[in-house]
């Protein structure tokens, strides 16, 4: 009995702990100096990790998602001024970027200067590839380089990196 | 001890029910505070749905402060300082080729600087586009993209390059336009972040030259 209650006693404890850790805590305790402005406007989405077959140009589509309120321009924007978004792997001996296949950019006009139109994505976009990878696991830290802007205002020019495991078999 | 068991498993019981409504309601103040942090976040940036001013206002660390010092050069390779402007109003307007809401706010720009230069009254644009300062043939393509921005908005005023170096004092800009207008005496009297309206940014000419 006294085994039974010392080990009830310590998980009465472990137990009213969490609890009222959880109810003291602040919520955004970890994450106090979020701000868009400071971070991405495009988040790498998936995949972590492929499997293709060893030696072959093989289809493997990146997919990055564009925080609300936000745009960046199309892999081809309609003037010459403005950065295009593009999608690179650095040159390894493990794996190749063959093609890259860009979505068409959507119209998009600023409030203020409605003549001019804009190729922007929004949302969810997706890069289709046709990698080449060697036998064996390779690590590779791909890129994505945007330009984002809201209605108002722009970001400078952005490399994030889109980490991936291509795995060839 | 069986009574004690179903004693002890009850309180058991109890002590996981509430250490799960913990957990519960932290997952949903942490939602909440995710929410309002998001929106508090966008507020920075997005301005009213006719987008013709009344962006948040952008309250800048150096408001009421003097100005950071800067000599930076110009498209020419002559050296430009800030000091040199004392005694006159100084609207320091950060903006890059790549910025299509620069783009719209160059030509307002020019215009009240013709309009009120005769009140001691000067623009400086300051380019934050990249400089390949390893690469000379990259520098010089850079630089002519710059200058071929400014001729064809006739920006008439000095146009400085190499902005990023001087980002930190001036609260990081990470966002254009960004603009710091500084009265005669050398102080920040007011700040904008984005692009609002050709009759915000004179309001703030006004509040620069003491009227």
């Amino acid at each position: 009995m006294s085994a039974l209650g010392l080990v009830a006693g310590a998980a009465c404890l472990g137990l009213l702990g969490l609890g009222v850790l959880a109810q003291s805590q602040s919520p955004l305790a970890d994450s106090s100096n979020r701000s868009i402005l400071h971070g991405a406007a495009v988040e790498y989405l998936f995949p972590e990790q492929v499997t293709v077959p060893a030696g072959k140009p093989s289809p493997v589509a990146f997919h990055f998602r564009i925080a609300e309120g936000f745009h960046i321009n199309s892999h081809k924007p309609k003037e010459d001024y403005l950065i295009p978004t593009s999608f690179s792997i650095p040159e390894t001996p493990g794996v190749a970027l063959k093609d890259a296949t860009y979505p068409d950019g959507t119209d998009f006009t600023l409030p203020l200067d409605p003549s001019t139109r804009l190729s922007v994505y929004t949302g969810e976009f997706t890069v289709q590839t046709l990698l080449v990878a060697q036998r064996g696991n390779h690590l590779v830290q791909a890129s994505l380089h945007y330009q984002a802007c809201d209605k108002n205002a722009c970001m400078p020019p952005k490399t994030i990196p889109v980490p991936i495991d291509v795995i060839g078999n | 001890m069986k009574r004690n068991s179903i004693v002890l498993s009850i309180v058991l019981l109890l002590l996981a029910a509430f250490a799960w409504a913990g957990w519960a309601n932290w997952e949903y103040r942490k939602q909440a505070a995710e929410k309002r942090l998001a929106s508090a976040a966008k507020a920075e940036l997005v301005a009213d749905g006719a987008g013709t001013g009344d962006l948040p206002h952008f309250v800048s660390p150096l408001m009421s402060h003097p100005a950071p010092g800067f000599t930076l050069e110009d498209l020419s390779g002559k050296k430009v300082s800030l000091a040199s402007y004392r005694g006159k109003a100084v609207l320091i307007n950060f903006w890059a080729t790549w910025c299509g809401p620069c783009k719209i706010e160059t030509p307002w720009l020019v215009e009240l600087r013709n309009q009120y230069a005769s009140k001691g009254f000067e623009v400086l644009g300051v380019s934050l586009d990249d400089l390949d300062t390893d690469d000379k043939k990259m520098l010089a393509n850079e630089k002519r993209d710059i200058a071929k921005f400014a001729a064809q908005e006739h920006m008439q005023y000095p146009v400085l390059i190499d902005g990023a170096s001087i980002d930190k004092p001036y609260g990081g800009l990470d966002a254009l336009p960004t603009s710091y207008f500084v009265d005669r005496s050398g102080k920040v009297v007011a700040t904008q972040l984005g692009l609002t309206s050709k009759d915000d940014i004179e309001g703030n000419i006004h509040k620069a030259l003491g009227e």
